[in-house]
């Protein structure tokens, strides 16, 4: 008891109130976003890095004073959010309601990279110079760091307050947020709107990244996603387009982690706001001042996947395929049978998350957390004395088992709940790893994870390797090509068309949902299993975000349900980059730019969607 | 009568907010009756239908099914006690072939779909989809048959499409699949709301002739229609709803001719109604001839 | 009378349904037109095609002889037409003033739009004293009576109403009725959309009754109004 009556109390509110306005000012944009465009800006992070470095070049390379960086720095982050909207969400005209959520995730990915290029991928320090003074405050005290970035914060939301209620634009970006329809019958132009809500958003999500990069005296390229991600729990928090919610969100959310952190400890943080993020989707998913039940449009039909017929390439072009590809390793070459085996563990990932996202409908943005679940399981159970072999198979039943249990809460998600609802889960499971010490040895990662010998057989050296991943690859096709060809395939596509209507005729959704993530998290952990089998060495960060994000990419390329392109794009898009130096170095602009101009110009994707 | 009814339904009631959509409504269904629902728009006829058909959750009521008390069961398990509706605006699923669109209609009587050994069950629904015995072959052969015979009632409109995706066919031909899923489920009583919505005259007597057909096949059926040509030429009885109350019911002719139908549909039950001759269209002083066609 | 707006033969289509076939109407200055017809008649497209929200594949729509036909609806509010929509459709989180301000959004003359508001609130004393209020708060009569106050203040030649009474209690149907005579007072044309025909009828110039998408019945509102086939066009033809 002493001890925690002992911490620093007043010291741990101050820095949650101060780190919870700068999500409050990511989070704010975040719901103005949402209220205009119905929309979860996935690039606003990347805004927030693109902030803080100009910041940096104003504040340290040009050696501005901070009165003059920070409005420089919102017209950068104003300009980067308007050409956003212009040039990734404008253009899609709302084609599907998860295209430019998927477009913005690809505008990130670019952005992120155009910075790796030009700044590097390390961190630089922000140094602000600031008068050495600090208040005290009983036991703790207040400095100015924390006074300025408290003040900024606070002018910045009543900057955007005066906009709002002040400007003629502001009310027509209110009237927009609260009935579309109705603001375009007075004559409110809505790409002015949208684009100018992208702007103001822009603007305070770098002003943000300046904060933070002042706060800790240091900015750092890696850190969009996460960022970003805090600014959603904040208006999971505060009710989605709800501006006032959202600051209140972001404060709760600086809260909350400060405290936990003063409890448990710094490496809790994220797992604190991810936990909070699923207690809300599941107790309240549609935000805390969600109105009651009310109705549901009818759709005319299903809109959630293109219609397209999917290209279906005769029998003996894929045998042929399948015999090229068997004779890659004869051509001499242990770089490229390298590459093509890293390829085809990712054809095996996508064939599992094209039967989530394209055949069932659930597009997840965590599928990583299935390859990490199998990776660990495999090379935990190896390590403790069981056959690689024995090892494989457990890993993958208990990636199904384990997969479909945490996905569970987001099969009631819809539409956009359903990629944040994915995202935290494979976030969480992220973190579970790194903190549960005790089973995963955290941040250390797992060593020595036996090698890939089965029966007896060596399958670790280049070739055999390579046939291994590639007979898998072959044989779970084929079975979920069967699988799609039986009532299950029909019924899983039924209920992405339309849930209503396959529960009006008996289809539980929930249950077949269930059906499809066993399978694919089966075939997911067996691609985890063997990639820790090959690596030897596995961390929590082995399967991250942008393994996701890519495997996702390759399912869009490939076509969504398409089992054979889903293998093609894998190549494509795993392999291809590999074998050229330059794209391999800008590896993340090729992804973002692929993701980008696929949704825009063939959402069907290479071989229609299935 | 409710004594004789298929389905019954009493004191059927839908609040959302302030707004009353359903004020204790009875309906009662007799065994191969058909009783069409007609109002205004904003009548409350398609909440009606959806918490009698489990879309939505009724705030009072019950609703029985052949004395099975069915009140506020889920879509799911409706469908399973024989309750098969179609949608206002038609909800096929239209990247699915008209062959699997029907088959989904199959689901409640498929057998593959439901082992029976529990705890294992779904791995043992992929290892029968995968593996296939001969069992499962034969029965996904006998519906497949069965799809075509449903299809071939609509003459050559669907045959010769079984394998489209319904996205690239017609409208009216939408909903006949829609109708064609609907009797794939066997149903005990079929729901039917506004099949000729957005359908031409043609379109619109073909589909009344199918209609025709189920009823004189002896269905049970449940009918909201617009097209009131429609619903005096087939129903046995009708049922006139306004404000979420049922304010007329009887013979689709005394229905018709009720004063308060006339005055919920038109404002008021005088107009039109005979006033002095001089008002009568007089060729010549209307611009344009006018004139029902 | 010059005719303010014409329609002339559109044909609209909802996704594969045709709405509309060979649709023909004409609105002349000052006048009340209104616009009768069942259930999915085809009445709320012909709105949405006047205002742009959904343009007809095929025909003309003319506003003073300018072919407006295909034009994003900001332009044709500037062009002068107003729109009272279904369901009233009001900013509810918005104060009176504020959607009153908005209705006059996509005006040039700014400097006008002050004595604008001042002439629109003598019209309705009612809200002047309700400005600060949110909309949404207020009763339904209430609420119709910003909507048409929004729509004026957007200096219309026409207004276009989507069934200003539906919804409303009997004893707001007459209080709109007269609120539309108001907004008609002031010089401007009003086309209303209206399922109420008796009503509807009551204080139009001149009506035109569509049936799944075509003109039945058209002529002057009195003749209308006694005439024995308008029933037969929203409840069907007698059944021997």
């Amino acid at each position: 008891m002493g001890s925690i009556l002992s911490l620093p109390w007043f010291d741990f509110t101050v820095s949650g109130v101060v780190i919870g306005s700068i999500y409050a000012l990511m989070a704010v944009g975040l719901a103005l976003i949402f209220g205009v465009a119905n929309l979860i800006n996935f690039a606003h992070g990347a805004v927030f890095t693109v902030g803080a470095y100009v910041g940096w070049v104003c504040a340290v390379a040009l050696g501005l004073p901070l009165w003059a960086t920070v409005p420089l720095v919102a017209l950068g982050g104003g300009l980067v959010g308007a050409g956003i909207e212009y040039i990734a969400i404008r253009p899609l005209n709302r084609q599907s309601r998860i295209a430019p959520l998927l477009a913005t995730i690809g505008v990130g990915l670019i952005l992120d990279q155009i910075v790796h290029i030009l700044f590097g991928a390390n961190p630089r320090a922000l140094p602000v110079p600031m008068p050495g003074w600090r208040v005290s405050v009983g036991q703790g005290s207040i400095g100015p760091i924390d006074i300025t970035i408290f003040v900024t914060a606070v002018i910045a939301a009543a900057a955007l307050y005066a906009f709002l209620f002040r400007t003629r634009l502001g009310m027509a970006v209110r009237a927009t947020a609260q009935d579309e329809d109705a603001a375009k019958q007075m004559g409110v132009n809505i790409h002015a709107v949208n684009m100018a809500v992208f702007a103001i958003a822009g603007a305070l999500g770098a002003i943000a990244g300046l904060l933070v990069g002042i706060y800790y005296n240091a900015i750092d390229p890696n850190t969009s996603f996460q960022i970003m991600l805090k600014g959603m729990v904040a208006i999971v928090i505060g009710g989605m387009a709800n501006v006032p919610g959202a600051i209140g969100g972001g404060v709760i959310l600086g809260l909350i982690e400060s405290y936990g952190i003063a409890l448990f400890g710094a490496s809790y943080r994220n797992l604190f706001a991810f936990a909070v993020l699923l207690l809300m989707l599941l107790v309240k998913p549609n935000g805390l001042f969600a109105k009651g039940r009310e109705r549901e449009a009818e759709p005319m039909t299903g809109t959630f996947v293109i219609q397209s017929m999917p290209v279906r390439p005769p029998g003996w072009l894929l045998a042929l395929g399948v015999a090229a590809a068997a004779l890659v390793p004869l051509a001499g070459q242990p770089y490229l049978t390298q590459v093509m085996t890293n390829a085809f563990l990712y054809a095996l990932a996508a064939i599992s998350l094209t039967l989530i996202a394209g055949t069932v409908g659930l597009v997840s943005i965590g599928h990583a957390a299935l390859l990490a679940i199998g990776a660990y399981a495999s090379a935990l159970l190896t390590i403790a004395g069981l056959p690689v072999a024995l090892g494989l198979v457990a890993a993958a039943a208990i990636t199904a088992l384990l997969g479909t249990a945490l996905a569970y809460p987001a099969f009631r998600l819809r539409g956009h709940y359903v990629a944040i609802g994915t995202l935290a889960i494979g976030e969480i499971v992220s973190l579970v790893i790194l903190n549960w010490t005790s089973l995963t040895n955290g941040s250390m990662g797992v060593f020595g994870i036996p090698p890939l010998t089965l029966f007896g057989v060596d399958f670790f050296s280049t070739n055999p390797s390579y046939w291994l991943v590639l007979g898998l690859v072959v044989v779970f096709a084929l079975l979920q090509t069967r699988l799609l060809s039986s009532h299950l395939g029909r019924t899983w596509r039924a209920i992405r068309e339309d849930t209503v209507a396959a529960e009006t005729y008996g289809v539980g959704s929930n249950y077949y949902k269930g059906l499809a993530y066993g399978f694919a998290g089966f075939t997911a952990g067996l691609a985890g299993a063997v990639t820790a089998h090959q690596f030897s060495y596995i961390n929590f960060d082995t399967f991250n975000l942008l393994t996701s994000v890519l495997i996702l990419t390759i399912v869009i390329l490939g076509g969504l349900g398409n089992v054979t392109g889903a293998i093609v794009a894998a190549v494509l898009v795993a392999g291809l980059p590999e074998m050229f130096r330059v794209l391999a170095e800008y590896r993340m602009l090729f992804y973002g730019a692929a993701l980008l101009l696929l949704i825009r110009f063939r959402p069907r994707g290479l071989l229609g969607s299935g | 009568m409710s004594s004789g009814a298929l389905l019954s339904a009493t004191g059927v009631t839908r609040r959302f907010g302030g707004i009353i959509a359903v004020d204790g409504v009875d309906l009662h269904v007799r065994e191969g009756e058909f009783l069409s629902v007609i109002g205004p728009n904003g009548a409350g006829k398609t909440t009606l239908f959806n918490l009698i058909s489990g879309q939505d959750r009724m705030d009072e009521g019950r609703v029985m099914l052949e004395g099975r008390d069915i009140t506020n069961l889920s879509p799911r398990r409706m469908a399973e006690a024989g309750v098969a509706r179609t949608f206002q605006h038609g909800r096929v699923f239209g990247n699915l072939s008209v062959m699997d669109n029907v088959l989904i209609g199959c689901h409640t009587r498929l057998r593959a779909a439901r082992p029976r050994v529990p705890v294992v069950a779904p791995v043992l629904e992929i290892l029968r989809a995968l593996i296939r015995p001969a069992s499962v072959r034969a029965e996904e052969a006998a519906m497949r048959e069965e799809v075509r015979a449903i299809v071939a009632t609509f003459g050559e409109r669907l045959t010769p499409r079984l394998d489209e995706p319904t996205y690239a066919l017609s409208y009216a031909n939408r909903r006949r699949v829609e109708i064609a899923r609907a009797l794939a489920l066997h149903p005990r009583i079929l729901i039917l709301d506004e099949p000729t919505a957005g359908m031409n005259e043609s379109e619109t007597v073909e589909m009344r002739d199918i209609v025709d057909a189920l009823k004189r096949q002896g269905r049970t059926i449940l009918l909201i229609e617009h097209k009131l040509d429609m619903v005096m030429r087939l129903s046995d009885r009708v049922m006139a709803m306004d404000n979420g109350r049922v304010i007329a019911e009887g013979t689709p002719a005394a229905v018709r001719d009720d004063p308060k139908v006339i005055e919920a549909y038109l404002g008021h039950a005088t107009i039109g109604g005979g006033e002095p001759a001089e008002a009568s269209l007089m060729p010549g002083t209307s611009r344009a001839a006018g004139g029902v066609q | 009378m010059k005719p303010l707006l014409e329609i002339e033969k559109i044909n609209s289509f909802y996704g594969p349904v045709q709405v509309h076939f060979d649709v023909s109407m004409s609105v002349p200055e000052k006048a009340i037109v209104c616009l009768l017809g069942g259930n999915a008649s085809g009445k709320s497209t012909t709105m949405k095609a006047i205002l742009g929200l959904q343009a007809p594949r095929s025909g003309r729509i003319l506003l003073e002889g300018r072919d407006i036909t295909g034009w994003p609806t900001p332009r044709i509010v500037r062009a002068g037409i107003s729109t009272v929509p279904e369901a009233r459709r009001l900013f509810g989180g918005m104060s009176v003033r504020e959607n009153l301000l908005m209705g006059a959004y996509a005006r040039d003359d700014r400097g006008e739009v002050a004595a604008d508001l001042d002439r629109v609130l003598a019209l309705f004393p009612r809200l002047g004293e309700r400005l600060g209020q949110k909309a949404g708060t207020m009763s339904g009569g209430e609420q119709q009576m910003v909507a048409m106050a929004r729509a004026l203040m957007g200096r219309p030649k026409l207004i276009c109403m989507d069934e200003p009474t539906m919804g409303l209690s009997p004893l707001f149907v007459d209080r709109v009725l007269e609120l539309i005579a108001t907004v008609n007072g002031t010089g401007v044309s009003v086309f209303m959309v209206e399922q109420n025909a008796s009503m509807a009828l009551r204080i139009a110039d001149y009506g035109y009754v569509l049936r799944t998408g075509r003109i039945v019945l058209e002529g002057p509102a009195k003749q209308l109004l006694a005439d024995p086939r308008i029933r037969g066009a929203y409840l069907g033809e007698n059944v021997a």
